[in-house]
Order: structure tokens, then C-alpha cells, then sequence
């Protein structure tokens, strides 16, 4: 689903995100990406949907270069990719709702199948309630399930989770990490990025851990740290 | 596209209008004083150049005949047939002696001796802006023995009423860009507030039109609600001010609102639709690159 070679991202104030990156990952695989803040996992996941590009080396998605995205092609390329994004990215003027058909309106699904679509993922992620609110008005907990709902109400093939958990309490977490691992059943590939020790080290599944922008451990139903 | 998305959009655009009051406010305001600018200027330039167009129309090109002109059906056949001329009017030898009579507070002119004035014929041109070429031409028919016209008043008529035209052109040109500018600066800033809306929706999967098109609908939308908005003060405004010059209206001639409108309406819709659309258009691109 995912990979790199000699991945380096430098951005144009000379910071080094990610250098020498070399990564697999197979579809329908579920990874954490685990390291200290400032490590290059969310600079990874924005070189992945294509919002940077590549400094050099190679990083393909599906079987997708993503360098040679021609700049239409880049819409069509997203909208196969769900992102939980580390700062939600929600629409302000929009609510809830709004905010999660907004990933169907721009496919053009049809009035019934969104209504349909977004009324189940309302539900998974128990903010039924909360449909009509806009944003501004949700803690920071209810805006994160709000961008759950929307990366996955389209049925992506990749879902990318930055940090998903960053804003939960321990029981609405372990709430979305079920939710996580019933999508990934399904066949979606999950890469996550976290901080959360307890998560990584109580569900063993295959762990890069990032430093510097560096792999520095990469291990099938690894910890969230090498002692673990 | 589908139509449902068709509606998407302009449910959108309205959407967009609602939720973000204060920016639409701002833009709406801009549009509205630039039409404003606008119309005041054409409401203007139009009333001048009507008065000038009604005193040129007003003009006329006398004949003075030869003592042994042919007679005045002959003479009148002549002058009607040369192009350009809507009417002809006799005028005897008698009754120009009455008419100067009548100037001069003496009925009784020329009693005691011959009446030494010709027969004359007074000449009407279709377009006042003619009178020169129709007074050259009657000179070369025969039994004419002078012409006479306001030469040199039509000819400062014939330049005023080009100059209002050039001048007013220029005027709007120039406000054109002036105008233009401040209005894309203020939706560019309404855009601007909502950059990351835009950089939100492409990440989503929106492509670049299906964000553009609420944002360009919204552009018209508020640049049709300022043109009406203008519309309604333009008329308003004028329509007390007719109501003050008509009691001058013998001197100073003055275009009833009822025929400015359609021209001025269609003009600031026009305005306020391409104001909009442009400003959006602009200020959206800038932040797609995403
Ligand atoms: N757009 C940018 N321009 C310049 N530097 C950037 C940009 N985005 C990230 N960086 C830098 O790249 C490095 C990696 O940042 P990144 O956001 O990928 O870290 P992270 O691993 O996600 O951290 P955290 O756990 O805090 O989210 C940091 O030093 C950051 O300052
Ligand atoms: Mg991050």
C-alpha cells in the first residue's frame, strides 16, 4: 500500500522532517507510528496525501508515484485516502454533519446514500447528537470523532490517523481503537501515529518507531518502546 | 456534473453568504458604493449629452430665396429631397415681415414702401449633428440666394456633445480600475478568511471547481444584492432631484427617470455581476494550490 525509498523531506526553511526513510507496508496491515513530537510522523502523513512533495526519493502509494501526481489527478488520488487529521481540519462553517457528507458531496454520492452513510458514522462514533452543531461549539474530543467519521465514511482503501486518540479519555480511546481495528478487519490499511504507550503496547501490532526523521525501529507486534 | 450538485452549490453559495455575515456585509457595501460611483456617473454624462442632443435637434437651416426663384412647389420639392432633411416650412415674404415685426414691437414694418425681404423656407434636419452638410448643399440649388444657420453654435455643439461622451468614457474607465481594485481587496479579504476552508476541502478530495463554484456563486450573488442595492438608492435619489429640476425643466431639459432605467439597471447588474464573479474567481485561486 505504501512505500518509500530514501524518502527525504526538507522543508524551504531548511528543517529536515524525514531522511532516508526506506518503509513497506502491505495492504491491510496496521502500523503505529510511534516517536517524539517533532519525529516526522506528521510530515510523513502529509507527504502521503500529497499536500508536500518529496524532497527526493521515492514514495508510492498504492501503485501511485506520488511526485508524478499530475496536479487533477490529485483530488482523484485523495478521496481514497481517509485522514484523521492531528488538528481535526474541520470545516468552521459547517456542522457536523455537513462536515462528514462533505467527503460524499465532492464524489457526487447520492442525496439518499449520504444521508445513509453519514447517519451510520454519526453513530459509530456516538455523536448522533451533536449532528447540527457547528465545531466551535464540540470539545476537543467530539471534533476529533467528527474528523474519524469523515476519513472513514467514504471507505477508504488507506486510513491515515494522526494522533487520534490525542484528545480522548482512556475509555472513549479504547472506544476508537475498536472502531480502528473493525476497519481494519475489513480490509483497510490503518497507519497510525501516537503517543499513547498504553494503545501501542496493549494491541502488539507492527510498531516504526521514528526519530530525527529516521526509522529507527521497525518490529511485527512490537512496544511502544524497545524495553516493552 | 449533476444537477444535484448543481444545487449543492448554490445552496452553498447562500450558505456561505449566512455564515459568514460580516465579510458578505463588507462586500456587498464595496459593490454598492462603486455601482453607486458608477451610476451617478452615467446618470450624468446621459442628462448632458440629452441636452445636448435636444438643442442640436432644435436647429434649423434657413433659405433666403432669389427674387426670380421658381415657384414654391418647385423650391420645396428641392429642398425636401436632399437627404437628411425631415421637413420644410414656407415662409412668404408677408409673414417674415410679420415675424420681424413681432421682434422688433411694430406691427406696421414695412407699410409705407415695398417689403424688401425674400420669400425664405425654414429647414428641419432629421439628426441636428447634419445641419452643416444640408446648409452646404442648399447653397448649390438654384434660386437660393443665402443660407443661414448657427455655424459656429454647432459646431460647439457638435464638440460638446462628442466631449461628454469621450469624457465620460474616460471617467468610468478610470474608476473602473479604481473601483476594481478595492472591490477584489475586499473579497479577496472575505476569501482570505476562509483559506483553510479551501485548503480543507481540496484535502478532503474536493477538486478545484468544486471548490471554486460556491465561492464564485457567492460572488454574484452579493454582486447582484449591491447592484440592487445601488438600483434603489440611484432611483431614489434621482427621482427627488427630477422632481426639484422639472420646475426648470423648459431651460434645463432633464431625463425622466422611467428613461434612464433599463439601460442603467441592466448596466449595474452587469457591473455588479462581473465585480463579484471576478473578485471571487481572483481571490480563490490563489489558495487551490493545495
Ligand atoms: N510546513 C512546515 N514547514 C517547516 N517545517 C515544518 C513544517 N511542518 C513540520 N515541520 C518541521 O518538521 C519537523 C517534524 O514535524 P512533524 O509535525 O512531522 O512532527 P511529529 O512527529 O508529527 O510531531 P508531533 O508528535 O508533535 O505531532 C518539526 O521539526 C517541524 O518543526
Ligand atoms: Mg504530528
Amino acid at each position: 500500500m505504501i512505500t518509500t525509498r530514501n524518502l527525504t523531506k526538507r522543508f524551504s526553511n531548511g528543517v529536515v522532517a524525514l531522511q532516508d526513510f526506506s518503509l513497506h507496508i502491505d495492504k491491510g496491515e496496521f502500523v503505529f507510528l510511534v516517536g517524539p513530537s517533532g519525529a516526522g510522523k506528521s510530515s510523513f502523513i502529509n507527504l502521503v496525501i500529497r499536500k508536500e512533495l518529496p524532497t527526493s526519493g521515492l514514495l508510492k502509494v498504492g501503485n501511485m508515484d506520488v511526485a508524478l501526481l499530475k496536479k487533477n489527478e490529485i483530488p482523484y488520488f485523495r478521496r481514497n485516502i481517509g485522514v484523521i487529521f492531528q488538528d481535526f481540519k474541520l470545516l468552521p462553517n459547517k456542522t457536523v454533519y455537513e462536515n462528514i457528507s462533505f467527503a460524499l458531496e465532492v464524489i457526487e454520492a447520492d442525496t439518499r446514500e449520504i444521508k445513509i452513510r453519514v447517519n451510520y458514522v454519526l453513530d459509530l462514533v456516538g455523536l448522533t447528537h451533536k449532528r447540527n452543531e457547528f465545531p466551535s461549539e464540540l470539545s476537543g474530543g467530539e471534533q476529533q470523532r467528527v474528523s474519524l467519521a469523515r476519513a472513514i465514511v467514504n471507505r477508504p482503501h488507506l486510513l491515515l490517523a494522526d494522533e487520534p486518540t490525542g484528545n480522548l479519555d482512556p475509555e472513549t480511546s479504547w472506544g476508537i481503537m475498536e472502531l480502528l481495528k473493525e476497519i481494519n478487519k475489513r480490509g483497510t490499511t490503518v497507519v497510525m501515529a501516537t503517543h499513547n504507550k498504553d494503545i501501542v503496547d496493549r494491541l502488539r501490532r507492527r510498531v516504526v518507531a521514528i526519530e530525527n526523521g529516521r526509522i529507527i525501529r521497525d518490529e511485527l507486534k512490537g512496544g511502544y518502546s524497545l524495553e516493552d | 456534473m449533476k444537477i444535484r450538485t448543481v444545487r449543492y452549490f448554490s445552496r452553498e453559495a447562500v450558505r456561505g453568504i449566512f455564515r459568514n455575515k460580516l465579510m458578505s456585509l463588507a462586500a456587498v457595501g464595496t459593490i454598492t458604493m462603486a455601482l453607486l460611483i458608477f451610476g451617478g456617473l452615467y446618470l450624468v454624462t446621459s442628462n448632458l449629452q440629452y441636452w445636448g442632443q435636444r438643442a442640436r435637434n432644435q436647429l434649423e437651416v434657413r433659405a433666403f430665396l432669389t427674387k426670380n426663384a421658381p415657384d414654391r412647389q418647385v423650391m420645396e420639392e428641392r429642398l425636401s429631397s436632399i437627404p437628411g432633411v425631415k421637413s420644410v416650412k414656407f415662409i412668404s415674404k408677408e409673414e417674415g415681415a410679420r415675424i420681424l415685426g413681432e421682434m422688433f414691437g411694430q406691427t406696421d414694418l414695412f407699410s409705407h414702401g415695398e417689403n424688401p425681404l425674400p420669400d425664405s423656407f425654414n429647414i428641419y434636419p432629421v439628426r441636428g449633428a447634419d445641419v452643416e452638410a444640408i446648409a452646404v448643399k442648399i447653397e448649390r440649388i438654384s434660386g437660393v440666394e443665402e443660407v443661414v444657420y448657427g455655424r459656429n453654435f454647432v459646431r460647439f455643439l457638435n464638440l460638446f456633445v462628442r466631449l461628454i461622451w469621450i469624457v465620460g468614457l474616460i471617467l468610468i474607465s478610470l474608476t473602473v480600475f479604481a473601483v476594481l481594485y478595492i472591490v477584489i481587496n475586499t473579497i479577496q479579504l472575505t476569501v482570505y478568511a476562509r483559506r483553510n476552508e479551501i485548503e480543507i476541502m481540496k484535502l478532503v478530495g474536493a477538486t478545484d471547481s468544486f471548490v471554486r463554484w460556491p465561492f464564485l456563486l457567492e460572488g454574484i450573488y452579493l454582486g447582484i444584492t449591491g447592484a440592487l442595492v445601488s438600483i434603489l438608492l440611484l432611483f431614489q435619489g434621482y427621482t427627488i432631484l427630477y422632481g426639484k429640476a422639472k420646475s426648470f425643466a423648459r431651460i434645463l431639459p432633464v431625463l425622466s427617470s422611467f428613461e434612464v432605467t433599463m439601460d442603467l439597471i441592466v448596466f449595474l447588474l452587469i457591473m455588479g455581476i462581473f465585480f463579484g464573479a471576478l473578485g471571487s474567481i481572483l481571490s480563490v485561486r490563489r489558495y487551490l494550490k493545495v
